[in-house]
């Protein structure tokens, strides 16, 4: 059974590779015409994406527009689930697709009997996928493919939507750079005249081609290898984008933290990567998930002490004895710990590999370091305030929408993969994250600073609502908050284009009709967004994530349930939504309402061009619509039961309604209290002057002045550069230099030496080669010249003298031989 | 010579190897010391002819007391011809020295020392 679908996605993908391209090889050239081929692309892409949705929702009818109550009882695998290829198919489940393409596809577990028997997979609703042998290292391959399902057609959607935007929004924001000279006041020090250079308008889109290329194919690769390759284009892109002002000394030194830090994270991916090739032989990501849970998403492991079989219960958060039907011939298998391995094949548990719990758990704690700096968090939170050195729809798309959306989206895709106590960790992480981001966007004044401590902190809730078991509400808040928080910083990117200037403290009263209204109206639904006011898609993401928190700690209320020591997971979320309203608003207030403060500034400011607040207002309408239900029946909003549609191959714990408005009621107790301190702080000039007169109570300079300590604190972001700085660059710093002094003196001094040692013998041995060898060669050319002058005088050319010398030497001869005797003679002649 | 191989049956004690020696040694001085005296280079040349002839003899008179045959003649042989075609290019030479120096004198002609 064949489908278009797999060929939009792919075509879709490959459009800005194709654009890329062209900019790399043209771009200089084309200025302005550059910018509309990436924009084209990605709009293609969009649309694209969009008939791949109508695609998908009519070959797998789209029972997601009912409610599907299937999550608290996991659908048991039936006979039919297990599809054959096509050709060998004897039932097929009405929807389910297998694209297997020409090869025969290897999974692990798979012994490979022979080459040519039929691949069986386990029928999943709502997926297409397709694969090919890439590598292949021994008798082991990776295979390269895609994988399409509910989860990609969404993210696909929102990435090509929101990076269409983006562009077109470009268009306007980075006008300036079609001018040559372009005048960079920032770039020198203050006070200097301002750095001329070339306008890099094509070079920006080329880099946003690049960057929608990888990001698509992060979303759409089906395995680790794949995902991760993407993971560092996307990181490459990030770091040529934040240091796309690179004669500034800050963008570069962020672009060079931002790169740096991800390495850190990178570095735990490949232990998980190590980990998963060599203990399971597969990266494919489902092959993984459904090797390591059984068919109806349980984990099973052996106890430490006993042979007994364990399972996980989500319900009771124990380890309780597996039932019967785990019992097998394999278990004896198994050492105490291990975890028991199923064949994807046949569901049974299979014996030619073994991986330890606590293995396992390091393998999923490594993917999620990768995360934790793709995400931006906790400790490795520092590079994303950094990066918004770069331009301001780099800001909007990668570090706030996509990219750094990247980590969640993978943690949601690998779900099943981690362990309980992997989750807990990814929990923790969110949690401290959530709350120390936000607090420090308390007190900057950066306004893009603000939102980019807000992305970290909306990030932190995301990872906790997924490690506390709201696998659906971590992913359904990725996808609201890409749309607010791009609008948000697309606004922002708007109040920077209008006013020069990205300090808050200067703005104010922006909102009046002859400034920036449609900015101002459309950040207020940004704002309230984000808040989680109800009516707001922030709410519902926001509400859902809440509630799997107090579930998680609380449980149903029946003894045993929940997790009553986890009460941190369900306070901070809550506290952080009090946070959250409380400096966007005071955002929202600085920037908009009262009197202006800076003169200058508010001269400066105008609205901005239609190409940029089209954007903004397509956005505001996606922040408002996609929280609603769309349905009579469902309570559940749309976007979460598509995501459920492709709920990963484990036990989701599903809160009641009445968790769900205990929830919603303290975070909107959370956030009307954090908006009302906001109102008190900075609201006063909003609210006529009676309440100027009785409630304006307090200054927030007073108050920041109250407490010097605190404020320090926060507005040393926790201090955690200062303590980087300490504990690691120091440190790598003083090595450095140990390193340089050893090399400095120590071994450049031995390979000096050395080199003395040679030159002196290499005197010596010129001076004896000179003297003694040269002088004896020399002295036996001058004893033969001095025989043969002294022979000249000899040779007189007197022909009576030569007769002489004839005559006397004959007979001088002949003396010698009487003399000496004719014997003497005689033996020299006969000898 | 002649008569000594004509009668060498006879008067082989008669006429002894010293005297025909004596005679070579006699005429070799004789044209050893005109060679070394005359100046002029005919004399030289014909001092020259004495050495060869005196050596001939002694080819001659050796190869009566040696049982090599005729080999001493045959050498005396050369020794006559050769002389004739050295004497036929020095005298040559000795017209061209002539021609470009109006003299014979051997001591005006030391130019090959050069």
């Amino acid at each position: 059974m064949n489908s278009a679908g797999p060929n939009i996605y792919l075509e879709a993908w490959l459009l800005p590779l194709l654009s890329f391209v062209f900019l790399v090889l043209g771009g200089k050239r084309w200025g302005k015409t550059g910018a509309y081929v990436a924009t084209g692309a990605i709009v293609c892409s969009f649309l694209l994406s969009c008939w791949g949705l109508f695609t998908y929702t009519q070959e797998f009818s789209p029972d997601f527009f009912q409610e599907r109550h299937g999550e608290e009882t996991p659908r048991p695998l039936k006979p039919e689930d297990i599809v054959l290829p096509p050709g060998l198919a004897a039932t097929s489940v009405g929807g389910a697709v297998q694209n297997t393409g020409p090869e025969i596809q290897y999974r692990p577990g798979d012994n490979r009997p022979n080459a040519q028997s039929p691949t069986v997979q386990i029928g999943e609703h709502g997926r297409w996928s397709q694969s090919f042998k890439w590598i292949g290292i021994g008798a082991e391959s990776i295979r390269m493919g895609l994988y399409v399902d509910s989860l990609t057609v969404i993210m696909f959607f929102m990435i090509t939507l929101i990076a269409s935007l983006i562009h077109i929004f470009s268009i306007g924001y980075m006008h300036e750079e079609l001018h040559d000279p372009v005048h960079d006041p920032l770039a020198v020090p203050a006070g200097q005249p301002p750095l001329h250079r070339k306008g890099r308008f094509p070079r920006f889109f080329t880099y946003l081609s690049l960057f929608c290329f990888s990001m698509l194919g992060l979303v759409l690769a089906d395995n680790l290898f794949l995902v991760f390759m993407f993971w560092e284009l996307v990181g490459l892109c990030s770091y040529l984008l934040i240091g796309f002002y690179y004669e500034r000394q800050s963008a570069s030194n962020a672009a060079n933290k931002a790169f740096i830090t991800n390495r850190v994270g990178d570095a735990g991916f490949i232990v998980g990567l190590m980990i998963v090739w060599t203990s399971l032989g597969s990266f494919n990501i489902q092959d993984l998930i459904h090797t390591v849970r059984d068919f109806s998403g349980h984990m099973v492991r052996k106890d430490t002490n006993s042979d007994k079989l364990l399972e996980w219960n989500q319900h009771k958060s124990a380890w309780l004895p597996a039932d019967d039907s785990h019992e097998s011939s394999a278990e004896a298998h198994y050492a105490p710990g291990d975890v028991q391995l199923f064949d994807i094949k046949t569901g049974q548990p299979h014996t030619s590999t073994t991986i330890t719990y606590l293995l396992l758990t390091v393998a999923g704690i490594g993917v999620f370091i990768g995360c934790v700096g793709k995400s931006a968090q906790f400790p490795l939170h520092v590079w994303l305030p950094d990066a918004m050195e770069g331009p301001t729809p780099v800001s909007a798309l990668i570090h706030a929408a996509t990219m750094v959306a990247a980590g969640v989206y993978l943690v949601g895709r690998f779900y099943a993969f981690f362990t309980p106590d992997a989750l807990l960790v990814i929990a923790y992480t969110g949690g401290i994250t959530l709350f120390i981001a936000g607090t420090i966007a308390v007190v900057m004044t950066d306004i893009k600073k603000v939102l980019a401590y807000s992305t970290v902190s909306q990030l932190g809730y995301m990872m906790l609502g997924l490690g506390v078991g709201g696998w659906a509400a971590g992913l359904f808040h990725l996808l609201t908050h890409a749309f607010f928080k791009a609008l948000l910083f697309l606004g922002s990117g708007s109040v920077i284009h209008g006013t020069g200037t990205q300090e808050m403290p200067q703005m104010g009263g922006l909102w009046r009709l002859n400034k920036m209204p449609i900015t101002a109206v459309t950040m207020l639904i940004g704002v309230l967004a984000i808040c989680g006011i109800p009516l707001f898609s922030g709410y519902y993401s926001k509400d859902a994530i809440v509630a799997d928190a107090l579930y998680f700690w609380h449980g149903d209320g029946s003894a045993g349930s929940g997790h009553p020591q986890h009460i941190l997971l369900f306070l901070l979320p809550t506290a952080g939504a009090a946070i959250t309203a409380f400096y966007m608003f005071r955002l929202f207030f600085l920037t908009f309402a009262g009197e202006p403060r800076d003169h200058h500034v508010d001269e400066h400011a105008h609205e901005s061009t239609a190409v940029m607040w089209v954007p903004l207002a397509v956005l505001a309408v996606f922040s408002v619509i996609v929280g609603y239900e769309y349905s009579q029946e469902s309570h559940t909003p749309l976007l979460t039961r598509m995501l459920l549609f492709s709920k990963p191959h484990t036990i989701l714990p599903h809160p009641p309604d009445a968790i769900h408005h205990q929830a919603g009621y303290y975070a909107l107790a959370a956030v009307l209290s954090g908006i009302g301190m906001s109102v008190l702080f900075y609201g006063a000039p909003v609210f006529w002057i009676w309440f100027l007169k009785y409630f304006r109570v307090l200054n927030p300079g007073e108050v920041a002045r109250q407490f010097p300590r605190l404020h320090d604190f926060l507005l040393h972001k926790w201090y955690f550069d200062e303590l980087y700085e300490r504990i690691l660059i120091r440190p790598t710093l003083a090595i450095a230099q140990f390193c340089r002094s050893f090399d400095w003196n120590v071994l450049d001094a031995f390979i000096d030496g050395t080199a003395r040692v040679t030159l002196w013998w290499s005197r010596l041995d010129g001076w004896f080669d000179f003297r003694v060898i040269d002088g004896l060669v020399n002295l036996t050319s001058d004893w033969v010249y001095a025989t043969g002058d002294w022979l000249r005088r000899f040779q007189t050319g007197q022909i009576r003298q030569y007769v002489m010398f004839l005559a006397v030497g004959a007979i001088g001869l002949f003396a010698v031989i009487s003399f000496l005797g004719a014997d003497v003679l005689r033996n020299l002649l006969v000898k | 010579m002649g008569f000594v191989i004509a009668t060498v049956q006879n008067q082989t004690m008669n006429i002894e190897l010293t005297s025909v020696l004596l005679i070579g040694a006699v005429m070799f001085v004789c044209g050893v010391v005109c060679m070394a005296t005359k100046r002029n280079a005919v004399g030289i040349l014909i001092g020259a002819e004495l050495v060869l002839n005196a050596s001939n003899l002694n080819f001659v008179a050796f190869a009566y007391y040696t049982p090599f045959g005729i080999d001493g003649q045959a050498f005396a042989l050369f020794g006559i011809v050769l002389p004739a075609a050295e004497a036929a290019i020095a005298l040559a030479i000795i017209l061209n020295f002539y021609n470009n120096h109006m003299t014979v004198d051997v001591d005006r002609a030391d130019e090959l020392k050069q």
